[in-house]
């Protein structure tokens, strides 16, 4: 480890200097453009999406940021974390026990810890998830109603039954807590340490077809161009807004307006940038970069993660 | 309904990419065959624009916002197939970059999002779509209605995977009792809450969105339109008038599947609120003391039927008789259907006829 990894180690938790500027990477979490993640919080649909759009580029600074420092994950080929976080991804899918998964939790905060992430995000990104989706869908399943078991939380009686919490509904939903928070630390520690256009190219030369890598990086790159669109219409609006536009139907035309709009934007870049690309010679065939040769850390991580996988189903067989 | 890692099986996770992988290469086959070396910059806009309508908040009356996942709404602007794929690439960015969406279950949520939504949506818009102009009210509202049903099949296929795993994934506990590994509520429990959720709220926003979008193009961007409906025509004026002929073929498909299904009536033992034998009604279950005298005097009241109890005479074959049941039952509906159908026609064509001569 060298010096700037041992400091990267040792402020993990404390304040690290951002590239990006401090309002943009404050620590509130967005991550939900689908709405099941996150809080509901009212305001109008105008600065709802503004605030969303903003987190997507918020977010996407954040990650290029820690892409870029310095950290052990940060030094693994993309290929080499692809392979081996998806391998303990399907192991910890198949953990019976909860002390398992929590040993393997422990073990990713460390990872993450030891790749310069900071773990006031690391636990955030992880645990203001959690409560929110899965303990309020898995909480009721701790109930005799839904895992009907030895009851060790009497709650009283419902219709002449008794009810309460039964011990196999507490062990069940602390699995399937401990399990999610687990996979989604996983990912992030593929995701937090890698550069979008690195995973892409260990995609491709992994199992992805070369078209398809094509298609999800220009996805990717016009995501960010057709949002500036959607601001701008949007801004436009809420700058001609006064007071509170909160008239639902009018506002439900302009969302759908402001998307027609948008897929009249989108199609007609879309034919504009196939034309550049067949000035520039594109004659549909995708070629992409050649990756670098493995290195012997990429090795050393490797049989890692092989020594902790088997070292998990071993301790899983016995403690199960 | 972006399904998280841990709330499924690794077994269910395999099952689901095998059922989606079919679906992404005829799709990825089938766009290319059309727009040839378009393909990438195509479909790398129609991802961007997919992930950027799943971010679009759409103002719901209780004073806050919900977001619509447009699949059913690029099905109808590019085509079912194109769909396919768009949202697909929406949802790998969706689960690689920002976490949204697990990665094992990655194939099932494509299969429910990207699969089942757009198809059975935009089947739906067809059906109610057909013969109607491209500018016609009736197809933005076909267009939302499509929407409404393909989310709520897309949920009902999450319900079910989520209903599935308490019953094949658990281990058994020290006190004997089952322990669920992965999500914990059994289908009679997951179905209502997925469906309550999608048929109250996002199936409407959904309706909302995707009916709002059509009737925009059909204002302001007609050409748009004309992607996936290049021989539609443009105004009502222009519409052939078209003899609406029954489709006796798919009729008589659908009759026949549910011909073969019949045995399962079999399977059902017993009668419903002792509709039969009134001796065998749970009296105890809902509360009474008797067999209530109307009950006991007519359950028996008429037994001169040709058929009775759906067989020849009691037991004596019971899976021939309720088969023949069956068939004769379908052949006399289908024989009054017909014969109704004749009469309305023929009554509408006196009308038609006389009208003229009147004037």
């Amino acid at each position: 480890m060298t010096a700037d990894h041992v400091t990267a180690a040792a402020g993990a938790d404390t304040a690290i200097p951002h590239l990006a500027p401090d309002w943009l990477v404050r620590t509130e979490v967005g991550l939900c453009p689908c709405g099941c993640i996150g809080r509901r919080r009212k305001g109008t649909a105008v600065a709802k999406t503004l605030q969303g759009g903003a987190d997507l580029v918020r977010h996407a600074v954040f990650s290029d940021d820690a892409a870029s420092r310095a950290g052990l994950l940060q030094r693994i080929d993309a290929r080499v974390k692809v392979v081996s976080l998806l391998g303990l991804l399907v192991v910890a899918a198949f953990v019976r026990t909860l002390p398992v998964l929590a040993g393997m939790y422990v073990a990713a905060v460390l990872v993450a810890m030891a790749s310069g992430l900071s773990v006031r995000f690391f636990l955030a990104r992880v645990w203001l998830f959690v409560p929110v989706f899965t303990g309020i869908v898995v909480l009721p399943a701790t109930l005799n109603l839904v895992t009907p078991g030895r009851i060790v939380v009497p709650l009283g009686t419902w219709f002449g039954g008794q009810v309460g919490l039964t011990s196999e509904g507490l062990e069940s939903a602390g699995l399937i807590v401990m399990r999610v928070a687990l996979s989604i630390s996983l990912v992030v520690l593929l995701t937090a340490t890698t550069p979008w256009s690195r995973i892409l190219a260990a995609l491709r030369s992994l199992f992805l077809p070369a078209t398809v890598v094509l298609v999800l990086s220009m996805a990717y790159r016009y995501l960010f161009h057709l949002l500036t669109s959607v601001t701008d219409m949007y801004t436009a609006r809420r700058a001609r807004t006064v007071g509170a536009d909160s008239e639902v139907r009018s506002s439900r035309r302009f969302v759908a307006a402001s998307a027609g709009a948008l897929f009249g934007k989108s199609h007609a870049l879309s034919e504009e940038v196939y034309l550049a690309m067949v000035a520039r010679g594109y004659r549909g065939d995708a070629r992409l970069m050649q990756p670098a040769r493995l290195r012997i850390t990429d090795v050393l991580w490797c049989v890692a993660c092989l020594a902790v996988a088997l070292l998990v189903v071993w301790s899983d067989g016995v403690v199960g | 309904m972006h399904i998280p890692d841990g709330y499924l099986s690794p077994q269910t996770c395999a099952v689901m990419y095998g059922a989606a992988a079919p679906f992404w290469m005829t799709a990825a086959r089938r766009v290319r065959t059309i727009v040839k070396t378009r393909f990438v910059p195509l479909l790398g806009l129609g991802a961007a624009y997919c992930f950027l309508v799943m971010m679009f908040n759409v103002p719901i009356p209780d004073g806050t916002t919900a977001h619509a996942l447009g699949g059913v709404l690029v099905a109808v602007l590019l085509g079912p197939w194109a769909a396919v794929m768009a949202v697909t690439v929406a949802l790998a960015i969706q689960a690689l970059f920002f976490g949204d969406g697990g990665v094992l279950v990655f194939g099932a949520n494509c299969f429910n999002m990207a699969v089942v939504m757009p198809f059975v949506g935009y089947g739906t818009y067809r059906l109610l779509a057909r013969h109607q102009a491209l500018t016609s009210r009736r197809r933005a509202l076909a267009a939302g209605i499509g929407a409404y049903v393909g989310i709520n099949a897309a949920a009902l296929c999450a319900a079910i995977e989520f209903g599935l795993q308490p019953e094949l994934f658990y281990k058994t506990s020290a006190a004997g009792a089952h322990v669920p590994l992965y999500s914990p509520f059994h289908l009679s429990q997951s179905i209502p809450a997925m469906l309550g959720a999608h048929l109250l709220v996002a199936g409407v926003v959904e309706l909302a969105l995707t009916a709002g979008v059509i009737a925009y193009l059909q204002r302001a961007n007609v050409p748009l339109l004309r992607i996936n409906h290049p021989a539609v025509p443009e105004a009502d004026a222009q519409l052939t008038p078209v003899e609406p002929s029954p489709r006796v073929c798919g009729l008589l498909l659908g009759l026949a599947a549910m011909l073969a299904l019949v045995p399962l009536g079999l399977v059902a033992t017993g009668g419903a609120f002792g509709e039969n034998t009134p001796a065998q009604l749970d009296l105890r279950k809902y509360g009474l003391h008797a067999v209530p005298a109307g009950l006991e005097h007519y359950s028996d009241f008429w037994s001169h039927s040709l058929l009775p109890g759906y067989d020849f005479k009691q037991g004596s074959h019971p899976s021939i008789g309720y088969y023949t049941s069956a068939l004769v039952g379908t052949l006399l509906i289908l024989a009054v259907g017909f014969g109704t159908f004749r009469f309305v026609a023929r009554v509408r064509q006196r009308r038609t006829v006389q009208i003229p001569a009147r004037r």
